[in-house]
Formats: C-alpha cells, structure tokens, sequence
C-alpha cells in the first residue's frame, strides 16, 4: 500500500492509515489501555514498516473504526464530498488500485460524460502469505501466537480434508449447500 | 453511536465473524456519504477531522494495526 500511495500522490489522492486498536495483541505489542500505549504501538508500526503515509489514530474507543465496520485491515476510498467509492473488508493492493483508478476516472470525467454513479457489490481476493502472517504473530509475543493456534489448526485440517473447498474465512459469507 | 463495547481493545483475540457483518450491514455502503471523525495526527499530536482527507482529493484509507 505505501508503493500505491506513492503512485497516486501527484494524482490528487491523499493516504492515511488511521491506526486502530490491536488486532492481535501480544506481550510486545499489547492492546491499549491508554492513548500512550496507542501511540507507541503506532510508532514502532511506523518505523518498523517504514510507513511514509500519515499515521492518523483513532481514539481508545474506537470510534471511527466502529463506525466504519471494526474490519482490522478495511481500505475506503471517499471521494470529494464525503462519496464513498469503494470499501473492501481486507486490504488486496490490486484490488485497490483497480478501485483507485476508476474512482480517479470517474471524479475527473463524470461532468463531461454525464456519468451517474450507482450502487454495485463484487467479491475480491487475495493471497494471504501464511509465513509472514505467522511472523507478525510472533513479533507481537507468545500470547498473539496461542490466541491464534486453535482457528489456524481448525482450517488446516478442513484445507487438508477437501483442498479444493471454498476456504470460509472471516470476510466471505459463503456458506456450502448441497447443490 | 452504540455505546463502547467493554472489549473493544480485546486483552485476548477470539474469531468475531459478526465484525464483517458489521462492515457489510451496517457500515456505510459504497455511493452513500462517509462520516467523519476527529483523529490525532502521530507525527504533530494535532486533531486531523477525516473529511479533510477528502476536501479536494480522493481519500486513500487503510485501517489497520501493528498486530
């Protein structure tokens, strides 16, 4: 994301990540009981994933992330006036910036083409790299690891059983029937 | 605004499949207007309202964590 966000700066797209609480709290990086805690967490993230866009935090309560779907890794895309483009409930850098661009069109070309936006939904994916996943987990501390452990060997054992079943991970709906 | 969930900063994650019906339900939908809050700029400590990501660009907004 902070590659794309370079991309489109000189496009009149401006990036924040607005830092939430701790979507896996560990002993190193533990969940907030102050703003104190918030900040500091966010500034190890800063430094340690050389975040170049602006780091903005939401309050203890969460109350942007509330208000916005409690998703720990959404990306929005608002347009002038508050117009919502696009929301995905997990972060896929393709799947951005293919939003990204059609937004862009859109803001630059409605007037002209008379283009009238309307509602639309879609599925998006991405590849969730396993071993980096397991290493932030790490990072956090042991308590992030175990907190884990039980879901990730629940769907190893339902990926060994039918590798070809649709993986039900938290953001899809699917549910499957017997047709 | 419902009232604070007492864990909202969980001390423990379990898997919460209601956080995404949320996202889906009852967040804003795509073509409906955002709303804005006031956030706290890391690097200044100054308030940073949302819509002023949005007054004259397209508003790139990741949410997330370190964890």
């Amino acid at each position: 994301m902070e590659a794309l966000a370079a991309r489109y700066a000189g496009r009149a797209v401006r990036s924040a990540f607005i830092y939430t609480r701790e979507a896996h709290p560990g002993e190193n990086f533990d969940f907030h009981s102050s703003m104190d805690d918030k900040r500091a967490n966010a500034r190890a993230f800063k430094e340690h994933s050389d975040i170049k866009r602006q780091i903005l935090l939401d309050n203890l309560d969460g109350d942007a992330h509330r208000a916005y779907g409690t998703a720990p890794n959404m990306t929005w895309i608002i347009g002038r006036g508050g117009f919502v483009f696009y929301k995905a409930a997990w972060t896929a850098v393709k799947d951005v910036e293919e939003a990204l661009v059609n937004a862009i069109d859109f803001q630059e070309n409605r007037i002209e083409n008379e283009w009238v936006p309307f509602y639309s939904e879609r599925a998006a994916w991405s590849y969730r790299d396993p071993d980096r996943f397991k290493e932030g987990l790490e990072r956090a501390g042991p308590k992030s690891v175990g907190d884990y452990a039980a879901l990730a060997a629940k769907r190893k054992a339902a990926q060994k059983a039918d590798p070809e079943a649709m993986r039900i991970v938290p953001g899809n709906f699917y549910k499957p029937g017997d047709d | 605004m419902d009232a604070v969930p007492r864990d909202y900063n969980y001390v423990n994650w379990v898997p919460d499949p209601s956080e995404f019906v949320r996202f889906a339900d009852e967040a804003p939908k795509a073509t409906s207007r955002a709303p804005s809050f006031p956030l706290e700029d890391l690097e200044t400590g100054e308030t940073v309202r949302m819509k002023e990501l949005w007054r004259g660009s397209i508003a790139l907004i990741e949410f997330g964590s370190f964890t």
